[in-house]
């Protein structure tokens, strides 16, 4: 009897020390935390999973290079399957357990979705979704991207398909152009629709019917077949890579000769894998981002970073885009510390002085005012040819006042 | 003299809290409950690292939701698949009510569960002729009429890009915390765990019970099958309509992709893992599925911390894990938690002789 409580009250004192130093060494380090909802395992897993990579590698690296002026970040990364209730789920806990100023988010729909939240909670909100309805800081002053929005890479896909319209179809004469947009039913893909109709719409462009192509869909003959009928000169294709591709290789068996462009989550180097001969010459794509191994300055911290947790790692743009995400993010923090005011306000007003900020050429120089939260308005088109993508021409837009938020 | 309890009328035998204990004890959880729980619910929250208050209110919302399909497939014995969808009708109309018309909470929640109510019995008519997996279907293409409609009456839900709506304002005070919204929902959770318990003891209750068991008999001793059959699927999506409505205004935000095909077959699961047929079924249950993928993610998370090169393996581990619990558990506890909850009560109960 003696013994066991001897044995009992033993364990109690080594977990409350256990416990007590536990607290003490997590007091020392406090890191700034930071929230991450990724998609691992839900339909834009294909793209997701670099892009949340990247993030956890520009996490180390970040702290391997003196942190926030000395002090360590913490990257509290999770999957939310790309479900707005899930990223909901995560939000509350982040804001109420970890107690975080920053989250670096992912899709279209669970960012409008927690908007209000954002807004009530001053919490900064870096997305990968670059929906053009999170820019307009009178409306979402909490909400930031890095990225060329969508609403603006259509408006320039609207413009490039206008400009090139004769040199690329010499025999269509002097009729308009045809397009159609081929989308998810999901926030995500309807989200720059109208603007890129209204663009169409100005600059005298004939539109189609809409074709829905789901985020995982295996088949798009019905769809594609559907749009023949109009027979387009040109599609808009809003996916991801994998939906993408399914497009144009079921445009290629049907032998359509229209040609598709791609926003910028469904064009990447796996295209060339997963389309195969059917892309070449037949899928353009929008590209705010360099591309993985391209020969920029800010490429080599990219990817020595990536070497170090996996040698053999080769990624995509997604890593890019993650990738200036976070350095955009560490750039704000540390502007924000300097300031004295390390949370969701300060870090907003630290984010807002960033002007023509330098990627190392990863994506166009970013700018945030307190009045517009566009961080750029140019990006390189693509194309798929002789399985390689070749760029085509570089473009931008004005930063016009009415294109804001929308 | 009589040892244990033994009762020597009916009315005695029909009591809910039979002993004085029992009421002792129900009492001091209701205060632990109401008083003690949410106010040390933050220090539980940075212990434990998982958000305590918010699974809690979680938790309520799904338990009034579980307690409705128990009514339908625990007592009355019909499958449905179209609970998830029913909850998703029961928070666009309290929502849409709310927002659009301007009612208040008391009026908009009612009316959601009314609705709801509404619509599951158009679905639940069918029942008079199909059993089993036959109104499986059926119901299951409730699901996908519901889910379609959610979906593309953009003018009045939104799309798929969902809709907004405000926390609720009772008494110029809004249920915009977790703590305020707590109260709430478990006031609602007692009301409905008490009506359900008191609804088994009525005519109502025990021709549900007769359904279930044998039909036949049921119908031979005057009980109305089909009266009876749609009542249970009125009642039950009530429940889960006002289950809706609670969780609108709580989340704050709705769109389809809440109320899809997997959150019928979770509220499946919830009442099939808490022991269908029991009260306390659907309270275990929900608690189980609600709770479980949130201490799984504790794991995950850390794990991704360690290892970060292969970090996006444990996002999917998460779901493994929870796939393979759920076999285990249907296994070795196929009668639910609930019934083992009665035998670890019985066993103290008759501690330390075991008969």
């Amino acid at each position: 009897m003696k013994i066991k409580q001897y044995v009992v009250w033993l364990a109690v004192i080594g977990l409350v020390v256990g416990f007590g130093l536990w607290g003490c060494a997590k007091k020392e380090a406090a890191p700034i935390k930071i929230g991450g909802i990724f998609d691992i395992t839900g339909p834009t897993s294909a793209v997701g999973k670099d892009y949340a990579q990247a993030c956890k590698d520009a996490e180390q690296y970040i702290n391997e290079h003196g942190g926030v002026n000395g002090r360590k970040i913490q990257l509290i990364a999770n999957d939310y399957a790309y479900k707005i209730p899930e990223a909901v789920n995560l939000y509350k806990q982040y804001k109420d357990v970890d107690k975080v100023f920053v989250i670096q988010g992912w899709g279209t729909g669970d960012t409008n979705a927690l908007k209000p939240h954002i807004n009530k909670d001053k919490i900064v909100y870096i997305s990968a979704s670059y929906d053009s309805k999170l820019d307009d800081p009178s409306k979402t002053p909490y909400n930031f991207y890095v990225g060329t929005s969508y609403s603006d890479a259509i408006r320039l896909a609207m413009k490039f398909i206008k400009d090139t319209f004769n040199e690329m179809f010499p025999d269509a004469g002097n009729r308009a152009p045809r397009v159609v947009f081929i989308y998810p039913d999901h926030p995500y893909g309807k989200a720059p629709i109208p603007a890129g109709k209204k663009m169409a719409e100005e600059l005298g462009i004939k539109v189609g019917p809409d074709e829905i192509v789901g985020l995982r869909a295996i088949d798009a003959t019905s769809q594609l077949l559907h749009m023949k009928e109009f027979d387009p000169d040109w599609a808009w294709v809003g996916g991801t890579t994998p939906s993408t591709s399914v497009i144009v290789k079921d445009a290629a068996k049907l032998g359509l000769r229209t040609k598709f462009i791609s926003n910028v989550w469904g064009f990447d180097e796996n295209l060339i894998k997963l389309a195969g001969e059917a892309g070449n010459d037949r899928i353009y794509g929008m590209a705010p981002f360099a591309f993985w191994g391209e020969d920029v300055p800010g490429m080599k911290a990219a990817m020595e970073a990536a070497k170090k947790t996996n040698p053999e790692a080769s990624h995509t743009v997604r890593y890019i885009q993650g990738w200036s995400a976070m350095m955009v993010m560490w750039e704000g923090l540390k502007r924000a510390d300097k300031a004295g005011e390390l949370n969701g306000p300060g870090l907003k007003k630290a984010l807002e002085t960033l002007k023509d900020f330098d990627t190392g050429g990863l994506t166009a120089p970013v700018t945030f005012t307190p009045t517009d939260h566009r961080p750029n308005t140019s990006l390189r088109i693509f194309k798929m040819s002789n399985n390689k993508l070749v760029p085509v021409k570089s473009v931008s837009i004005e930063r016009e006042a009415r294109f804001l938020g929308w | 003299m009589p040892s244990g309890l033994f009762h020597t009328n009916y009315e005695d035998d029909e009591k809910i809290l039979q002993t004085l204990w029992l009421k002792c004890w129900m009492w001091g959880f209701l205060v632990f409950l109401f008083v003690v729980f949410p106010n040390v619910a933050s220090s539980l929250s940075a212990i434990f690292g998982i958000n305590v208050l918010h699974m809690a209110n979680m938790i309520g919302i799904f338990i009034i939701g579980a307690h409705g399909l128990n009514i339908l497939t625990g007592f009355t014995g019909q499958i449905s698949l179209g609970h998830g969808a029913f909850m998703g009708v029961g928070a666009y109309t309290s929502g849409i009510l709310f927002m659009k018309a301007g009612w208040p909470l008391w009026l908009s929640l009612p009316a959601a569960g009314l609705v709801t109510a509404a619509v599951g019995m158009i679905f639940g008519v069918p029942s008079l002729r199909l059993r089993g997996l036959y109104l499986a279907i059926a119901t299951m293409a409730a699901q996908f009429i519901i889910e379609y409609t959610m979906r593309n009456w953009t003018s009045l839900t939104g799309g798929s890009a969902g809709l907004n709506i405000d926390p609720p304002v009772i008494a110029g005070l809004a249920l915009d915390t977790d703590k305020r919204y707590f109260y709430l929902v478990f006031v609602l959770v007692v009301a409905s765990t008490l009506f359900l318990k008191n609804l088994l003891r009525t005519k109502t209750g025990r021709a549900f019970v007769a359904v279930r068991d044998r039909y036949l008999s049921a119908e031979i001793m005057g009980v109305n099958l089909f009266k009876y059959r749609l009542l249970s699927f009125g009642i039950s999506s009530f429940y889960v309509g006002v289950a809706g409505g609670l969780f609108a205004h709580y989340n704050m935000i709705i769109s389809d992709e809440h109320f899809t095909m997997w959150l019928s077959i979770q509220y499946l699961a919830m009442v099939i893992i808490g022991g269908l047929g029991h009260v306390l079924g659907g309270i275990f249950g929900t608690i189980f599925m609600v709770l479980l993928p949130e201490l799984l993610r504790i794991p995950s998370q850390a794990l991704s911390n360690v290892y970060p090169n292969i970090f996006a393996i444990f996002g999917t581990l998460r779901e493994l894990v929870f796939g393979v619990v759920i076999i285990l558990f249907l296994i070795f506890e196929p009668d639910g938690l609930a019934a083992r909850w009665h035998t670890v009560r019985a066993y103290w109960k008759l501690w330390p002789f075991s008969y």
